[in-house]
């Protein structure tokens, strides 16, 4: 994997994402998924999906199970390699990129389910967050501030912990690496209403802070606040890209099957 | 006093040993996923490389230290990881155990080969055995110092690694969702590829300690077994927690020293109960032990096997038959046997098959089975004595009933482990059985009965009689134990075919599934155990006959592995893979070794030569089990899917089987040697499919066969229209039946049942 990345992607490791440093002409967007094919096994589920995620934007991949929402997630993040098509990091191919070295260049995944160690406490979750390259003091200053909770139960296992609880912690990761881009995978699932809310209004500070975010989420109506953009994937391809309220209208024909 | 506290000491100092071998295990469980079987052999191979350093060539010992613990065992682990336990990723427990399993006996064979068996060797302890410090009467040995510290400074050190740093976290986490690890910047398998080199040393330092304390004799498989014995030490902490493990193994130390201190030496079976107390310490801790929940989803594994319909099994039951009666024809009497006795471990395969194949289950002893049918047809089972002995019919059921019934009650405790857990507890029966029952050579007086199990350590078994059928002509055994097979196999098929095989695959996808469908487990389980162990035990009676005269060695735990392993490569889920798995571990190999002999024997120039060649085949053994992780559903399954191209290519096959005729007339009329004949077929078999393709390219290029559908069917009317034949497609692919009635809306279509997933496509 790491083998083909270095052929395919010409960008070194250490200089990292950063807004508006693209080389060619006007900015590019920070992360772009041109004509991607993914696929597991023999059965393709991505035909060909055209995304992109501007500078300090945020880009909500919406659109009913089975769409490709998370798929598009996995590629962006490096875990499955695509089979056709391009994957940029800010203007650059790194086609078959390894998820450590994606992660590396600044793009944190919270994958769906929660992104967190079940066996391992929630000191030793940030510490292992800490493989990007953030200091741990800063990381645990970043999570506890935010969630005052998680300073109180620092040493106890992730896995024993509430479903909130657990998908602060993964959020957390965010908060103390000071990614470039953000991938969010239904962060609601699970959820109840109000940590929905809660969890939502940390990405709109995290978006008021300038940071870009891909999020898929089948709950629209908590995403859509705090989208620039908004994208409905069906049947694997991206069928509208538009303003948030245009392609909400489109979203619940869409889930009708109309 | 004194003695209790000598003692005490001898059995803190094992303890620690264990405690050492077993830290290593649960180092590379909880970062790869995978148990190390090979961890013993590891241990072995790295102190018979330290006596080679230290006593072979005379190095000083510190030198020979540092390479072979800062060198030799880092580097046997990156190596282990790198190139083969790396691929195991999303494998099923059988594949992982059988590649760990083949790693074992590769170097097992390996050291043999190196290191001749026959010549003593001996580590001697630390400053020697004479060094030693008194304390109030009790005298410790400056060896047995070492090993203690050694062990606490290990205990401490691993427990600051997994707690105070950093990688040490990545490695716990490891475990739980490596690609997590990914997302969080680091490599997975580079903290896998750390924990194996970590494991991997600390197998050899477990090694290079525990020889002098066992008599200091090196021997490659008691070395590879006593390392074994620390799994019971890992099971304490669940595989999990270093602390419980070194707790663990410290009761084990102890119990086995108290034992040899404090039983009377006067019961004849205290030697062999203190070797088996681990296996023993080993089932019961396994079976108190609270177990993991079941998983809901399904299990996701890389083997695919699919299920022929009775009919055609009935078919290459009936062909069998005839290829060996017409390779019979060309063999000497003395090959007629050897292939009878390979045909009784294909009927012991068997049992393999419905067990593992089918129901996922493992059973990593089967011989030990085999031996229970063994004793009971020796004890119930004889008619007449010398020349004119023969085994009875009904001594044979018998038997096989009472292995049934023992596979059951083994089962039995068993019946709530699953996958390794289960594979360990049969794993412990099995060396148990070896120990105390297959040793136990001296008489008991039960109910006023005097018997002993296994009299002089060895039992005659004489060849079968039914009727007017008399086993003891090799012609008559071969062909029986063939239509046996044949007969057994079919039976298997069918089995799978029925509801019963259905709800066994079904417990094997999924048991959690399965149980939520109101399945009871546990009589699944413990029918299709007996079902196994009854198929073992007749395998094994015919295997004991076919030798004459049998050992404990015959039975022993790693014939058992060597047994499973080479059925895995061949395909566990197949009949033909029992078939192919049999053979070459009960006389394939013995073949390929006598074979090379004969011939370094016939040319003494080239002997060296031709005893190297023969040792690397045996070594070569284990590639196969290894390669199991690289085609997991095994080759007789690769075989298939490389003839299923030839299916519309019948000139081709009857080219091939005209040619296979012509080479058989040929050997048949003596212008042949068997050798060329072998040699021919093997070619012929595997060029065929190659050939096959090349002739169908040319004569029907891309005709024949429908171009592969560009769209992907969930875009089947969206992304184009939706006509008629897209539909009768879509049917076929679906197995509805229907098709060519026209659209019945809301009608009920026979649906196949998912589990056969293998048979989705011949449906008409």
């Amino acid at each position: 994997m790491t083998g083909q990345a270095a052929g395919g992607h010409e960008m070194d490791a250490t200089s990292g994402l950063s807004p508006g440093t693209a080389d060619a002409g006007g900015p590019e967007p920070l992360l772009e998924l041109v004509a991607a094919r993914a696929a597991y096994g023999p059965i393709e589920v991505l035909h060909g999906v055209d995304l992109k995620v501007e500078a300090g934007s945020v880009l909500a991949l919406l659109g009913p199970n089975g769409g490709g929402k998370s798929t598009t997630m996995k590629v962006c993040a490096g875990l499955l390699p695509l089979t056709g098509g391009d994957l940029r990091f800010a203007g650059r191919r790194v086609n078959g990129i390894s998820a450590q070295d994606a992660a590396r260049l600044g793009v944190c995944s919270i994958p769906e389910g929660r992104g967190i160690f079940a066996n391992l406490s929630v000191r030793e979750n940030l510490w292992v967050a800490t493989g990007t390259g953030a200091r741990m003091e800063e990381m645990e200053e970043a999570a506890y501030s935010r969630f005052p909770i998680l300073g109180k139960r620092r040493n106890q296992l992730a896995g024993s912990m509430s479903g909130g609880e657990q998908q602060m912690l993964a959020l957390s990761r965010a908060l103390g690496s000071n990614p470039a881009v953000l991938l969010l995978d239904e962060l609601s699932m699970g959820l109840a209403p109000m940590i929905v809310t809660q969890m939502y209004d940390t990405v709109a500070q995290l978006v008021a802070e300038g940071l870009s975010i891909l999020v898929a989420e089948q709950f629209a109506r908590a995403v859509l606040p705090i989208a620039d953009t908004a994208a409905l994937m069906l049947h694997g391809r991206v069928v509208s890209v538009g303003r948030p309220d245009e392609i909400e209208e489109q979203l619940s024909s869409s889930y009708l099957g109309g | 006093m004194t003695t209790f506290l000598t003692f005490t000491i001898l059995g803190l100092v094992l303890g620690a040993v264990y405690a050492i071998a077993a830290s290593g295990l649960v180092l590379t469980y909880n970062t790869s996923g995978i148990f190390n079987f090979a961890h013993g052999a590891q241990a072995m191979l790295g102190a018979f490389l330290y006596w080679q350093l230290a006593y072979g060539w005379g190095w000083p010992v510190w030198l020979a230290l540092v390479v072979v613990l800062g060198v030799v065992g880092p580097a046997m682990g990156g190596l282990l990881h790198a190139l083969i336990m790396k691929g195991l990723r999303d494998t099923a427990d059988v594949t992982k155990i059988v590649v760990t399993v083949a790693v074992l006996l590769g170097m097992v064979y390996l050291s043999q080969w190196i290191w001749h068996p026959e010549e003593a060797r001996i580590v001697e302890m630390f400053f020697g055995s004479n060094a030693k410090v008194e304390f109030s009467g009790v005298v410790i040995r400056v060896h047995e110092i070492i090993c203690l510290v050694v062990a606490a400074a290990i205990a401490i050190g691993l427990r600051l690694l997994f707690t105070r740093s950093r990688v040490g976290v990545v490695m716990r986490g490891a475990v739980d969702d490596p690609d997590l690890l990914r997302l969080n910047g680091h490599n997975p398998e580079r903290v896998a590829a750390l924990s194996w080199m970590m494991g991997s040393t600390l197998a050899v330092l477990a090694g290079i300690l525990i020889t002098p304390i066992g008599g200091g004799a090196l021997q490659a498989n008691a070395l590879t077994l006593l390392v074994i014995d620390a799994f019971a030490a890992a099971m304490f902490g669940r595989l999990r927690s270093i602390p419980r493990t070194f707790a663990g193994a410290i009761v084990l130390g102890m119990t086995a020293t108290y034992v040899m201190a404090y039983f009377p030496s006067a019961w004849t079976w205290t030697s062999n109960f203190r070797i088996s107390l681990p296996m023993i310490i080993l089932f019961v801790v396994l079976i108190v032990l609270p177990q993991e929940r079941l998983r809901g989803a399904a299990i996701r594994t890389r083997e695919r096997y699919r299920v022929p319909t009775v009919r055609r099994a009935a078919v290459w039951g009936v062909a069998l038959v005839a290829v060996v009666y017409l390779l019979k024809l060309l063999m000497v009497e003395t090959s007629v046997s050897t292939f009878a006795l390979g045909m009784t471990f294909a009927i012991i395969a068997l049992s393999l098959t419905v067990l593992t194949g089918y129901a996922g289950e493992l059973n990593l002893a089967p011989l030990s089975f085999g031996a229970v049918a063994t004793i009971v047809v020796f004890h119930f089972g004889v008619v007449g004595t010398g020349l004119a002995a023969r085994l009875d019919v009904w001594g044979v059921l018998l038997a096989v009933l009472v292995t049934a019934v023992v596979g059951g009650l083994v089962a039995l405790p068993a019946l709530r482990l699953r996958g390794l857990y289960l594979a360990l507890a049969t794993l412990a029966f099995g060396v148990f059985l070896s120990n105390m029952v297959l040793r136990d050579t001296t008489e008991h007086t039960v109910f006023g009965v005097t018997f002993s199990l296994f009299p002089n350590g060895s039992l005659i078994i004489p060849p079968l009689r039914i009727g007017p059928l008399d086993l003891r002509d090799g012609d008559t055994f071969l062909m029986t134990a063939t239509v046996l097979f044949a007969l057994i196999g079919v039976g298997l098929i069918a089995l799978r075919n029925s509801g019963y095989g259905r709800r066994l695959a079904a417990m094997k996808d999924s048991p959690a599934a399965s149980a939520m469908l109101g399945q009871n487990l546990v009589k699944l389980k413990l029918s299709v155990f007996m079902i196994s162990a009854a198929i073992a035990g007749l395998g094994s009676v015919l295997m004991s006959s076919a030798i004459g005269s049998v050992a404990s060695e015959n039975f022993n735990v790693m014939a058992g592995l060597a047994l499973l392993m080479l059925t895995v490569a061949a395909g566990i889920g197949y009949v033909s893979g029992a078939l192919f798995g049999g053979l070459m571990s009960g006389v394939g190999f013995v073949i390929i070794v006598a074979t090379f002999n004969d011939l370094a024997a016939a040319n003494p120039d080239l002997a060296p030569v031709y005893q190297a060649i023969g040792s690397l085949s045996v070594v070569s053994t284990a590639l196969l089990g290894i390669g199991v992780g690289k085609s997991p559903s095994g080759t007789v399954h690769d075989v298939v899917e490389s003839y299923r191209s030839l299916r519309d290519a019948r000139p081709v096959l009857v080219g091939g089987a005209v040619l296979e005729a012509a080479l058989y007339g040929l050997t048949l009329a003596g212008i042949m040697d068997n050798w060329w004949f072998a040699i021919l077929t093997a070619c012929l078999v595997m060029m065929l499919p190659v050939f096959g393709r090349m002739v169908m390219a040319r004569v029907a290029p891309d005709e024949g066969r429908p171009a592969p559908h560009r769209t992907p069917p969930e875009l089947v009317g969206v992304d184009e229209p939706y006509t008629e034949e897209l539909r009768r497609e879509l049917d076929r692919e679906l197995g509805l039946s229907g098709h060519d009635r026209g659209p019945t809306p809301g009608g009920r279509r026979p649906v196949r049942s998912g589990a056969e997933e293998g048979n989705v496509h011949v449906v008409a």
